[in-house]
């Protein structure tokens, strides 16, 4: 299963890759992006990735966009938006952009791992 | 106080008729240093050992040497103002240090003292400090990792031990050796599964601050909030005092009536003007 985690903090992509590994994903099977340009460069390039986890709040191109860009070339890959935005608003506005789950932070690795489980089950 | 410009040019002509009687006294002193500077200069001349034809010193020669000591008392005066302009210059940054330290004056605006600087600073301070926590985290979860397969491997052996030592305490009853070291046996597999029982619960809290770690991106983006306000409050600021106006700057009165008590009321200007005309 290969993961691609999107987050401009080294220590968020840290604590995703963890639960991640604890999920029995090894290191190996996923990338790291510090913001929206990389992400979306390595989405075009690799184009193998099995889920996406990404923050909203970046620089040079946020999550949002980066959403909106991966949907114009893949519409089933699932996307999980792992973000401090926690407004009802902001939900339905990713949902609306096309992504499949939504994690506000601080989360439990629990919560992650459902998620992951139920996405890669569904 | 506050003067108006006939009140002024009246202290004016007071300060120049003080000035004028000054320079009136001043003068026969000047008389008399010639005077004293020529009868020096000939007693000079009687002691020294030079030519006759040297002696002679004309009003040119006397005016040079006056020219030359007045350039030096120039100079004395040039260096005690320089002195005295470099000590009230001292003495000014030293109370702005001080009300610095003191905290009653910001510091300078300098790169590193801006606020949106700082805490952008402090963002980046803490993403770094972060980083080099979940090492160490990271570094615990690994060497707990090695201590579950040293245990593992000592656990796999030590259950063939007790295997071993219950066949040998059957088949030799006996021996009470057997049976002692089965007991042994047995208590270190209980004490392997408590250890790995801790290790694995020492991970479940390693696993607990590293999500608790996410509190740091959490407060970072809070900082950059304020981040924002602050760049937000000081467009704002500079448009609203924004100076469209391409008037000149006008200096701006230093004593205006009503501002305090300690204007200067007609009576006062009065005096003042008398007080010169008396001096003068």
């Amino acid at each position: 299963m290969r993961i691609l985690i999107v987050d401009d903090s080294s220590t968020m992509r840290r604590i995703i890759g963890n639960v991640v590994q604890q999920l029995g994903i090894s290191k190996e099977d996923f990338d790291e992006a510090e913001d929206g340009v990389v992400a979306w460069k390595l989405f075009q390039e690799k184009n193998d990735y099995d889920v996406v986890l990404t923050d909203w709040n970046m620089p040079n191109m946020n999550g949002l966009d980066l959403v909106k860009h991966i949907r114009t070339a893949n519409k089933t890959v699932p996307i999980v938006m792992i973000t401090t935005e926690g407004g009802k608003g902001e939900v339905i506005t990713a949902l609306k952009a096309g992504v499949n789950n939504y994690i506000v932070k601080p989360f439990s690795a629990d919560i992650l791992k459902e998620k992951l489980d139920g996405l890669v089950k569904g | 106080m506050s003067m108006s410009q006939a009140e002024i040019e009246a202290l004016m002509s007071g300060a120049e008729a003080i000035e004028a009687d000054e320079v009136e006294e001043e003068a026969p002193v000047n008389e008399q240093s010639d005077e004293e500077v020529q009868d020096n200069t000939e007693e000079t001349q009687e002691n020294s050992p030079l030519p006759e034809e040297e002696e002679d010193v004309n009003q040119d020669d006397i005016n040079d040497i006056l020219a030359g000591i007045d350039g030096i008392v120039d100079d004395e005066s040039e260096i005690e103002q320089e002195l005295k302009e470099e000590v009230v210059k001292g003495t000014k940054e030293e109370s702005m240090e001080d009300l610095i330290d003191s905290n009653q004056y910001p510091l300078p605006v300098k790169n590193e003292n801006k606020v949106v600087n700082q805490l952008n600073e402090v963002a980046d301070d803490s993403e770094e400090k972060a980083s080099q926590i979940f090492d160490v985290l990271s570094f615990i979860l690994d060497e707990n990792n090695e201590i579950q397969n040293y245990n593992k491997n000592m656990e796999e052996f030590i259950d063939s031990q007790v295997v071993l030592l219950d066949a040998l305490s059957k088949k030799f009853p006996n021996i009470d050796v057997f049976s002692d070291s089965l007991i042994t046996a047995q208590n270190m597999v209980e004490a392997s599964k408590e250890l790995s029982a801790k290790v694995e619960g020492e991970n479940n809290k390693v696993f607990e601050a590293m999500e608790l770690m996410q509190y740091h991106d959490i407060n970072r983006q809070k900082i950059e909030r304020v981040m924002a306000v602050i760049r937000k409050l000081n467009s704002y600021l500079n448009g609203i005092f924004e100076d469209d106006n391409e008037k000149p700057e006008v200096q701006i009165a230093k004593h205006i009536s009503g501002d305090s008590n300690d204007i200067v009321g007609a009576e006062d200007i009065d005096s003042l003007i008398s007080e010169f005309s008396k001096e003068g």
